[in-house]
């Protein structure tokens, strides 16, 4: 990939303007407090909403919503200019904030800290994110405005949309794995919350459980992923992860897990030599194939993608915004944040590759043959995110990027256009699904003709239709699917080369799926704005006071339908109904921003026309990675037929669809679903994947969670808990008896203890510590004290007293001669006269050869085995 | 004859008091003469507090102590009382068996 920095140069000034001046001084490249800003706006309009929304009132709502949200555009704004503006040449450009330490992290290998920062830095790349982030959720915010005015959820769901474009903005921001994820994670769970905004409705909730679970498969790859960098790099951080990159080619092995495969030795010779040879893997392409795992199951690749057409339950500004437009190229996002990851390892990048157009072309089967207009905009973004993947996949990070932003703008553009239809169509069918069929639509170009033109651009750019966003994207994609190809490196063992035949293999997917998304693509344009309107008889003076709510309950929701009458009646030519009418301008303004955007927004990386300022200013952010990525011999002539190639694919698929649904009235198209009865059904039942992971996946899982439930109820519950609740019942029966509730009971009971403890003080007891050092000789006798004690003692060991009198002495020291034994006798007398004795015996071992060695540390305890403790009492 | 009263006969007196509030204590089933047989207990305690006193002399501690006897007594009796009322009011009894509310 040749990159050329002359357009920036052109653009760059050389002499800063005063403005530019103060706004560095303002914001420094190393304490660039602007991306708080723009961090900070989202998160207070969320909070707001979220807390006071309530009471705020729909006005008040969208205001803080539209104002934090728009607000943080011109923020994002400000900093894409300064970004821009403070290039130098080919060097990065990363402007960095730090808001506080978060914690530290202990290395594996040596004992250093890594630091964990909730930092924040800003390049190309996420400049260019945080515009369409920032931008398209600004004109998406100014639609739901209009879109969900009815809905008694409205400040609920500005406070989701702000939050999300919060956490959109952390994940994008974000200076280092960690804060990435916390984003990551932020974006997952609005997710969740928006699809299942209308959550009385079981499929909607179990819609919302569904994605939050199958991205939770994805996070565990990213998890991994951060772990196994942090062994290898040591760092989680961009600039970290970024210098110290070269550390992740070191082998690893991966097989047989500790030194042979027990299986081995019943096998023949040969075979157990195979399964015994030890098997490697560069540690670059663990790391990819993991993180990947987590870019899969965010931007709905395979195997993971079942959860974004169900994802459709959302309302269609959430659809468009979140399903469509950002949250999920949060992946492809990801794959160019770790391009110099990614490269280090062919693997990796042919998984991707691989993954990416087979995506592509299975979701585009799926698509064409649904109804829903919202479920073929859905598999067609599962089929998209599928080309983005082929595109860094093969080593084209800036072309994977770039139909990142174009299918941005078709693709809300398209959704939003639906969610205009949808509008239309409420005004007299309720039911979700029947308003979202396009067999009930057709013609409505005569009734939306804003709707009808911004639709039609985003469809032009979609399908491919020469000079628009989407052809020069998709177009570039193939054209690096068929030359690109990432070069192993010498130093990883068991390195992998791309093969001759993968550039044609994904190239046929990429551009088999481009014919079907011509194909499917013109059937729902047609479906939707061509032919008669089939969804019912139109009325002309059709009075809202027979129906009672012709404009009113929109948004999507059908729950007030079964109010009125009409629920029931089958949209047809048998229901009556007003002229459809088109949306307010709050709605067709988004699109005709998009609609021209989807036409226009080509020309940031036109290459057939040399204009590529998209591929400078992004050249530094990949600058490194694309070293490793090589162009297959002769590439310049396949340029060309390529390009003419994407030409005829559009003019193809379109053509087709055209012949078969508005020439012949869609009657092919039937004929060969009575001829293939079955294949038909599949496409209809999605391949039945869902059905499939039904069967082994959630089985799995259900017979596991069976056994459990067993062992807790008959092993917890039945003898662990029973056993303990007898035992206690049993004991508390027992105890049970002491507590009469009589007062006497209790009293006597004191009585007695009272007693005892009297009887304790009143006995004298006659304990004493002992202390040896047998290397000297010396030994120790200190009596206990008590109340009132007096002493006396046998310290010679004759049967005589020392004293008759009792004394206050406590403490006797003597001392031993070698392998001398002497009774030391002590008596007590208490206050009361009470006397008792005791007899401690001491002597003294001969040395061993080494000395005194129990002496030296012994006291207490270990002495006292030596004491014969005779115990006497006189009373 | 005159008595020679020395400290013996006041803790021989005090030993007996403290017995027969006790022995009160157990037996009766009465609550206001549970709480008599306390104050005859605590009672017992000042007597004997007393004497040893005067036997010691000098400091005054045990007159001090048999003093915030007094005044512990009071407040008991203060709450004991108020409790009998209580629990009058709610079972029309004063026999101790009946205040068994916190075994059932």
């Amino acid at each position: 990939m040749q990159l050329s920095t002359s357009f920036l140069a052109q653009v760059t000034p050389v002499e800063p303007s005063p403005v530019q001046a103060a706004l560095t001084q303002l914001f420094p490249a190393d304490n660039f407090v602007l991306l708080g800003v723009i961090l900070a706006l989202p998160l207070i309009g969320a909070f707001v909403n979220g807390v006071f929304g309530k009471r705020l009132g729909r006005e008040a709502v969208t205001l803080m919503a539209l104002s934090a949200v728009g607000l943080s555009f011109v923020a994002s704004l400000v900093a894409f200019f300064m970004v821009s503006s403070a290039r130098v040449g080919d060097e990065l450009v990363r402007f960095q904030w730090t808001a506080w330490e978060w914690f530290r992290l202990s290395t594996a290998g040596d004992f250093s800290q890594t630091p964990l920062n909730v930092a924040f830095s800003l390049d190309a790349l996420s400049a260019v994110m945080i515009l369409v982030i920032t931008g398209i959720g600004s004109l998406i915010h100014l639609y739901s405005s209009k879109y969900m005015e009815e809905d008694p959820g409205y400040y609920r769901f500005f406070t989701y949309l702000n939050l999300f474009i919060f956490s959109m903005l952390v994940l994008v921001l974000g200076d280092s794995l960690p804060i990435l994820f916390v984003g990551w994670e932020g974006v997952g769970l609005c997710s969740y919350l928006l699809i299942g905004f209308w959550f009385d409705k079981s499929e909607n909730a179990s819609a919302g459980k569904k994605a939050f679970i199958t991205n939770r498969i994805g996070d565990f790859g990213l998890l991994v992923a951060m772990g196994l960098l942090l062994y290898f790099v040591g760092a989680l951080d961009w600039s970290g992860i970024e210098s110290n990159k070269e550390a992740l080619l070191a082998p690893v092995k991966l097989w047989p897990i500790g030194n042979e495969v027990p299986l081995a030795r019943i096998l023949p010779e040969d075979a157990g030599k195979w399964l015994n040879q030890p098997r490697y893997v560069s540690g670059a392409t663990l790391v990819g194939l993991f993180l990947f795992l987590g870019c899969a199951g965010k931007s709905a690749q395979i195997p993971l993608y079942v959860w974004l057409p169900d994802a459709m339950a959302g309302p269609t500004p959430v659809s468009a915004l979140i399903h469509a437009a950002t949250m999920v190229t949060a992946g492809v996002y990801l794959m160019c944040r770790m391009a110099g990851v990614f490269v280090l390892s062919p693997t990796a990048m042919f998984v991707v590759a691989l993954v990416g157009g087979f995506t592509a072309l299975f979701a585009a089967t799926i698509a064409l043959v649904q109804n829903d207009i919202k479920k073929v905009l859905a598999y067609s973004t599962v089929s998209q995110l599928g080309y983005m993947f082929l595109g860094v996949g093969v080593g084209a990070f800036v072309a994977g990027f770039f139909h990142v932003l174009t299918h941005a703008f078709f693709k809300a553009c398209l959704f939003l256009g639906a969610g205009s239809v949808i509008h239309a169509m409420h005004a007299r069918i309720h039911d979700t699904d029947q308003s979202q069929d396009m067999r009930y639509m057709g013609g409505l170009r005569k009734f939306m003709p804003v709707t009808f033109l911004t639709f039609a651009a985003a469809w032009a750019a979609i399908v491919g239709f020469p000079l628009t966003s989407g052809f020069f994207s998709k177009d570039e994609i193939l054209l690096k699917a068929n030359t690109s190809f990432v070069a192993g490196t010498s130093v990883a063992q068991g390195d992998f080369t791309w093969p001759a035949w993968g550039h044609w293999v994904l190239w046929g997917l990429g551009a088999a799926a481009a014919i079907l998304t011509a194909f499917y693509m013109t059937r729902l344009f047609i479906g939707i704005f061509f032919g008669e309107f089939r969804g019912w008889t139109i009325v002309r003076g059709y009075q809202a006071a027979v129906h009672g709510h012709a404009d009113a309950g929109h948004g999507g929701h059908d729950d007030h339908a079964d109010e009125h009458g009409h629920a029931h009646e089958q949209p047809g030519p048998d229901m009556q109904g007003p002229t459809p009418h088109e949306s307010p301008w709050q709605m067709t303004l988004p699109l005709v921003v998009l609609g021209i955007l989807s036409l226009a927004g080509g020309f940031l990386s036109a290459h057939l026309f040399h204009v590529h300022p998209l591929d400078d200013f992004l050249g530094p952010v990949f600058g490194d990675a694309v070293q490793r990525v090589k162009l297959i011999k002769g590439h310049e002539t396949r340029t060309i037929p390529l390009v003419a190639f994407a030409v005829v694919a559009f003019l193809v698929g379109s053509l087709v669809a055209y012949w078969i649904y508005l020439q012949a009235k869609g009657e092919p198209a039937r004929k060969l679903a009575a001829q293939f009865p079955r294949l038909h059904s599949l496409l209809i039942d999605k391949w039945r994947v869902d059905e499939l992971y039904e069967e082994t996946i959630i089985g799995a899982v259900d017979s596991l969670a069976d056994m459990c439930v067993w062992f807790d109820k008959w092993v917890v519950d039945g003898i662990l808990a029973r056993l303990t609740t007898a035992i206690i019942s049993l004991s508390g029966t027992a105890l049970r008896q002491l507590q009469t509730g009589r007062l006497q009971t209790y009293a006597a009971a004191m009585v007695v203890g009272l007693a005892g403890v009297g009887w304790f003080l009143l006995t004298p007891r006659a304990a004493a510590h002992t202390s040896a050092d047998h290397s000297s000789g010396r030994y120790e006798i200190t009596a206990a004290p008590g109340f009132g004690y007096g002493y006396r003692w046998d310290s010679d060991g004759d049967g005589q007293w020392d004293a008759e009198d009792f004394g206050e002495q406590r403490t006797i020291a003597f001392s031993l001669q070698t392998e001398e034994t002497r009774t030391i006798r002590l008596e007590v007398r208490n206050a009361f006269g009470r006397t008792a004795e005791r007899e401690f015996t001491f002597s003294r071992p001969k040395p061993d050869k080494s000395g005194y060695v129990a002496a030296a540390t012994g006291v207490g305890a270990e002495n006292l085995k030596n004491a014969h403790e005779g115990v006497g009492m006189k009373q | 004859m005159a008595l020679d009263l020395v400290v013996e006969h006041y803790v021989l007196l005090s030993g007996l008091i403290f017995l027969i509030g006790a022995v009160g204590f157990v037996t009766r089933r009465n609550v206001l003469v549970q709480l008599m047989s306390i104050e005859l207990m605590l009672n017992s305690v000042n007597l004997a507090l007393v004497a040893f006193n005067r036997q010691h002399g000098g400091a005054m501690n045990g007159q001090m102590f048999a003093f915030f006897v007094i005044a512990v007594a009071a407040a008991e009796v203060a709450v004991g009382l108020a409790i009998v009322l209580q629990f009058y009011r709610l079972r029309a009894t004063v026999n101790s068996d009946e205040a068994d509310g916190l075994r059932h």
